[in-house]
């Protein structure tokens, strides 16, 4: 946390210690609502009297002087906020190997049900864009807030068959992104990139404009024979997890569709906030004053003695 | 001997009469059967004469029955307890201190001219010399001193001359369970009358909310009192006052109940007055 006015909030900090003094000398002032008692002792044995609710108004009131004087200082801190301005393109590998059907029903089935799952839980505003891979990159849907137009543009993603061009995919996503705002890449394949430009020279690119990549490889460890052929579809994992670090995702494995669902429903939610230094002296202000208004009613407003 | 009110002369009246009859077996003035009569003069018996004052001597001398006549010695010992520890200055409108004084002020009002009047402060009697009448009321009630309940009557049970009255106004806070015994021991040798400052909120705690109470001995207590805790106060001074009498009760005191409206009255009360 910061301070725009570090003087003021020290200022602040000394007036409110000042006023906490003051305070606690108010509170152990004779006045004329103190009911003198002749033994307190007998009182509080007999009576039971609720004193914790005295000592929470207390720190209450300490707590609202506290925030007032951050407040006076206009404090800023990182905080997730609700991403207004989020563009996503979801790259799915198309491949033949995503026929395999160790992850039923069949990788590519899989996938695409977890790009829907990825769409519902994304925020409203954010706009997203489906790119498909094989052995070249296909622009499917291009960048839309319009998240049940997504959804449906996701039935024009081909049927896999081809090669990997990883690289391509993720340079198509990097030409289609806006100058600005919160962009990332998500990139949903099974294999290792075998033909186009290098993925892992684009994902060190798309760092530098601070797009990350994440990364889902998809496939159990024993792989999956890819129908109508006898080659077995692998996953080379340190690639995956290299493009991911060098641009600053996050790599995750997914054996089973549930498993898939599950990473993309979670990237949805967390591509849905981004860290930002947001000005907090609201949230300070009000706190302050309604904790001190609560202390006020609650222990002189409604206090009495008659 | 200036005239007594009709209180003041009520109480004195009970406390001759306690003498003539022990409000429980081996109470005092059963114990020193004898002491304090003077002799008057022998006339004849007559029907009803108590016939432990024949004179059988003189009967015999006159070969007729003759009684004693005696004057009762009606000199009294008013001792008087009057607790004005901090405990005691707080009240509604006005002191339970206040209200002592004037029960305590009520009692040397009962003094005769042979009476003596004393006060139990701490440890010593004040006065300290032999004044009896007014004289020795108005110095036991100008007297000054730190108040301590249990050397008071620890005092009362060495100090004072057996069959003395005494009263006790107090809220007995600093009663402890082990002074049964002495409240045992001085119900056998005096007559004794506890004057009980009941508690000033004993009809309702008029506390509600946050609140701030301020120890009559020092000490701050802020806390909120509710429905609940009003009920808890308004059982607990009830059970307080009660347990308090039936303990004095029990060791033989008269006891009554110290107001603090009227401290006068709340004496004239004990004593049925």
């Amino acid at each position: 946390m910061s301070f725009a006015h570090p003087l003021r909030f020290a200022f602040a900090v000394v007036a409110a210690i000042l006023f906490a003094v003051v305070y606690a000398r108010l509170v152990r002032r004779k006045t004329a609502h103190d009911l003198a008692y002749s033994n307190l002792a007998f009182f509080a044995d007999a009576v039971k009297p609720r004193t914790w609710i005295p000592r929470a108004l207390s720190v209450s009131a300490v707590a609202a002087i506290v925030a007032l004087a951050f407040a006076a200082g206009e404090p800023r801190m990182t905080a997730p906020v609700p991403v207004r301005d989020g563009s996503v393109f979801i790259c799915i590998d198309t491949s033949g190997s995503m026929a395999a059907g160790d992850v039923a029903p069949t990788r590519a089935a899989a996938a695409l049900a977890a790009a829907r799952a990825f769409i519902e839980e994304s925020s409203p505003g954010t706009r997203i864009g489906i790119i498909a891979f094989s052995s070249g990159a296909s622009m499917i849907q291009p960048l839309s807030s319009d998240h049940s137009q997504v959804e449906a543009a996701l039935a024009a993603v081909p049927s896999p068959s081809g090669a990997t061009a990883i690289g391509d995919a993720l340079r198509l996503a990097a030409a289609s992104f806006p100058s600005g705002g919160h962009r990332l890449v998500i990139l949903v394949t099974d294999g290792v990139s075998n033909v186009g430009v290098d993925p892992e020279h684009v994902a060190e690119w798309l760092g530098t404009q601070k797009i990350p990549v994440y990364t889902i490889g998809i496939g159990t460890p024993n792989g999956g024979e890819i129908p109508g052929s006898s080659d077995e579809a692998t996953i080379d994992e340190g690639a995956l997890q290299s493009y991911a670090n060098v641009s600053g995702g996050a790599y995750a494995r997914a054996q089973n569709a549930t498993q898939l669902h599950d990473a993309l429903a979670r990237l949805g939610r967390v591509t849905a906030f981004e860290r930002k230094r947001v000005d907090v002296t609201g949230a300070f202000t009000l706190g302050g004053v309604v904790l001190l208004v609560g202390v006020f009613l609650a222990g002189f407003g409604l206090g009495r003695f008659a | 001997m200036t005239a007594r009110s009709a209180p003041a002369e009520r109480i004195r009246q009970a406390l001759l009469n306690g003498r003539r009859r022990p409000r429980q077996p081996g109470g005092s003035p059963t114990a020193r059967r004898g002491d304090g009569y003077e002799f008057v003069e022998l006339r004849a018996y007559v029907a009803g004469d108590d016939v432990r004052r024949i004179d059988w001597a003189a009967s015999a001398r006159s070969c007729e029955v003759q009684t004693r006549v005696i004057l009762e010695d009606i000199s009294l010992t008013l001792g008087a307890m009057l607790d004005d520890t901090p405990s005691m200055r707080v009240g509604r409108k006005r002191s339970l201190a206040a209200a002592a004084r004037e029960a305590v002020e009520l009692w040397y009002a009962i003094a005769a001219a042979d009476d003596r009047c004393v006060r139990l402060i701490g440890n010593a009697l004040h006065p300290v010399n032999a004044y009896r009448g007014a004289s020795s009321a108005a110095a036991a009630l100008n007297a000054t001193g730190t108040f301590d309940l249990r050397s008071s009557l620890q005092l009362a049970r060495t100090a004072l001359r057996p069959g003395a009255a005494l009263v006790l106004a107090s809220d007995c806070f600093d009663l402890k369970d082990e002074d049964d015994m002495t409240l045992f021991a001085l119900a056998r040798r005096h007559d004794c009358t506890l004057l009980l400052a009941r508690d000033p909120w004993y009809d309702e705690l008029p506390l509600s909310g946050v609140v701030k109470l301020r120890g009559a001995e020092g000490g701050v207590l802020r806390a909120y009192v509710g429905a609940p805790e009003r009920e808890r106060y308004w059982k607990a001074v009830r059970s307080r006052e009660s347990a308090l009498l039936r303990r004095f009760t029990a060791a033989g005191w008269r006891t009554g109940l110290l107001h603090e409206s009227d401290g006068a009255a709340s004496l004239a009360g004990a004593f049925g007055a």
